[in-house]
């Protein structure tokens, strides 16, 4: 067994970053093609207000990440709808209210190392009862996703045409946010609020340059943030370097990696694309 | 005698958007098997107006039905196939194959929770060969043309063999090869397999050759030299139809009949009778 499985916290560490990344990544795919990379940065700011209000009110930070995600994702939903046209806007506005209010809050936190943990994560720190809230949540995510692929990857591609279809698009998207919210606020805890919008937005990105379907898009945004994970953890542990910033990091390496073979696997592909059909060909 | 069947039916639509007014007192009705060509200037309200026959917009006051059926409150659109305006733009960078792009359109057919099966596959094979894409059923969005992007989204909607088709300037952007290919598999659909086709359009020039009503929605009224009488005339000599249909202007906004209509009477003695006659 390496060095590393011998203890217990890296064992967590590992199962606890395994899960979040593939529901992160699951989630990304989504977020990225609704057009709302940001919304990871916006529910994971907001995250920070609601860990400052737990620490400042003496109640457990995780419940206070997840009420204020829960309550920016519910802003943004609100915003989204009274400014349809810069439905961006509606992200942006919630991300600017998270870091406000966390940095107001912050200052009245007495252990700043408390809520310093809550910013680059503390996943060779989890506790018991976080680890079962993660492989829960990961357990619901999966699941739902699962379930909603179809309703997810139409309203992805266009909410008008899903909404004439018939696909529930508010119920869908309502039930999408919860998802995501919980998933970031509680992802904060572990792999850290700073870090969580590149796991949710980069590894999609490294995808989508090799991809050649919505699943494997999916499939290969899982890869990227499981190495990204995997490496991380590992290298933290043998270099001693913090685990969620070389996550972090990690996931852009394999963004840049996936476009240089993007570039070079179009450089050396011969395929070339049949001719379209002629007008008359086209009915039988 | 039986009565007359209606695809499309419009009555006294008002819709005003920040107290401006964009339509006003618009009635047309669409039967069906027709090959409709909405026409008219940038601003007139082509696209709002399809917005509010799909009831993705409500009007202000007036009754949209679609089959005999009011449109409010109405939830399933399955008999209508929408491609709404730069659709094919919107899916250029969209990472799906043609085939996960045009089974998308299915939900209804599949089911909620439920994963495609060999049935669903086959109809979205059907619909792409319809459209001359069986090729391409692997081939991501980014791997295609303009012209191929919009045959891509007009079968995901064929998939769901709609009674009406509806689309909002799908000819904007490509090539003139790729409209003339798009317009072909349109005309055969609106052929062989009865759809009715409702298209905004500003390629009038083109798509009047294949369109049996042409209805004008503008602020100026319709000029004859923007209807290339020759072609309409050699394309479809239909038998005592009248084509184009003057559903709005400003100097008339209280009628659309333009029968009755003073204003549209004269516009159509100094420019559109020759339209009239040959039609």
């Amino acid at each position: 067994m390496p060095l590393m499985f011998q203890y217990s916290y890296m064992q967590k560490a590992f199962v606890v970053g395994i899960l979040l990344s593939l529901a992160i990544a699951c989630l990304g795919v989504i977020v990225v093609h609704k057009r709302m990379s940001l919304i990871g940065s916006a529910l994971s700011h907001s995250s920070l207000s609601g860990v400052a209000i737990g620490l400042l009110f003496g109640f457990n930070p995780i419940l206070g990440a997840v009420g204020a995600c829960l309550f920016a994702s519910l802003c943004i939903e609100a915003i989204r709808k009274k400014l349809p046209d810069f439905q961006d806007l509606a992200v942006a506005i919630t991300l600017s209210i998270g870091i406000g209010l966390a940095g107001v809050l912050s200052g009245f936190v007495k252990n700043a190392s408390d809520f310093n943990s809550f910013l680059f994560g503390s996943i060779i720190a989890i506790t018991p009862f976080e680890l079962y809230l993660v492989i829960a949540l990961v357990l619901i995510v999966l699941l739902v996703f699962l379930l909603m692929y179809k309703e997810l990857f139409y309203i992805s591609l266009s909410e008008e045409a899903a909404a004439l279809s018939g696909v529930p698009v508010r119920t869908i998207n309502f039930i999408f946010t919860i998802l995501t919210a919980l998933t970031v606020s509680i992802a904060a805890r572990t792999v850290g609020a700073l870090v969580i919008s590149s796991l949710l937005v980069v590894p999609v990105a490294a995808a989508m340059q090799i991809a050649r379907s919505f699943k494997t898009t999916i499939f290969w945004s899982i890869f990227f943030a499981l190495v990204s994970t995997v490496m991380g953890l590992t290298l933290s542990f043998y270099i001693g370097l913090k685990p969620g910033g070389t996550i972090a990091l990690l996931s852009s390496l394999c963004f840049f990696a996936a476009v240089i073979m993007k570039s070079l696997r179009s450089r050396f592909s011969k395929r070339s694309l049949p001719l379209p059909n002629k007008p008359e060909d086209l009915i039988p | 005698m039986k009565p007359i069947e209606y695809a499309v039916e419009v009555e006294n639509i008002h819709f005003a958007y920040n107290e401006k007014p964009i339509l006003s007192n618009i009635t047309f009705r669409i039967q069906d098997g027709d090959f409709a060509a909405i026409i008219g200037d940038n601003g007139s309200g082509k696209s709002t107006l399809i917005k509010i026959i799909l009831g993705l917009l409500p009007p202000d006051s007036g009754i949209i039905k679609i089959q005999g059926q009011n449109v409010t409150g109405r939830s399933d659109f399955s008999a209508v196939g929408y491609v709404p305006q730069n659709s094919a733009d919107s899916i250029s960078r969209f990472p799906a194959t043609a085939e996960e792009i045009v089974l998308s359109s299915l939900y209804k057919k599949i089911g909620p929770f439920r994963f495609p099966g060999k049935k669903h596959r086959q109809m979205a094979e059907d619909a792409l060969f319809q459209v001359g894409l069986t090729d391409y059923k692997k081939r991501m969005p980014t791997e295609m043309s303009g012209g191929q992007r919009q045959r891509l989204m007009l079968a995901r909607v064929l998939a769901n063999q709609p009674r009406i088709l509806i689309l909002d300037e799908p000819t904007v952007g490509i090539d003139n090869d790729a409209v003339n290919q798009l317009l072909t598999v349109l005309h055969q659909i609106n052929i062989t397999n009865k759809v009715t086709i409702v298209m905004v359009t500003h390629d009038i020039a083109k798509v009047a050759s294949y369109s049996n009503r042409v209805l004008c929605l503008s602020e100026k009224h319709f000029h004859e030299s923007d209807l290339p009488s020759g072609t309409i005339v050699h394309a479809h000599p239909l038998q005592n139809d009248h084509r184009y249909e003057h559903i709005h202007c400003a100097n008339c906004p209280q009628s659309h009949d333009s029968e009755s209509c003073a204003a549209c009477n004269q516009d159509h003695k100094s420019h559109g009778e020759s339209e009239r006659g040959h039609l």
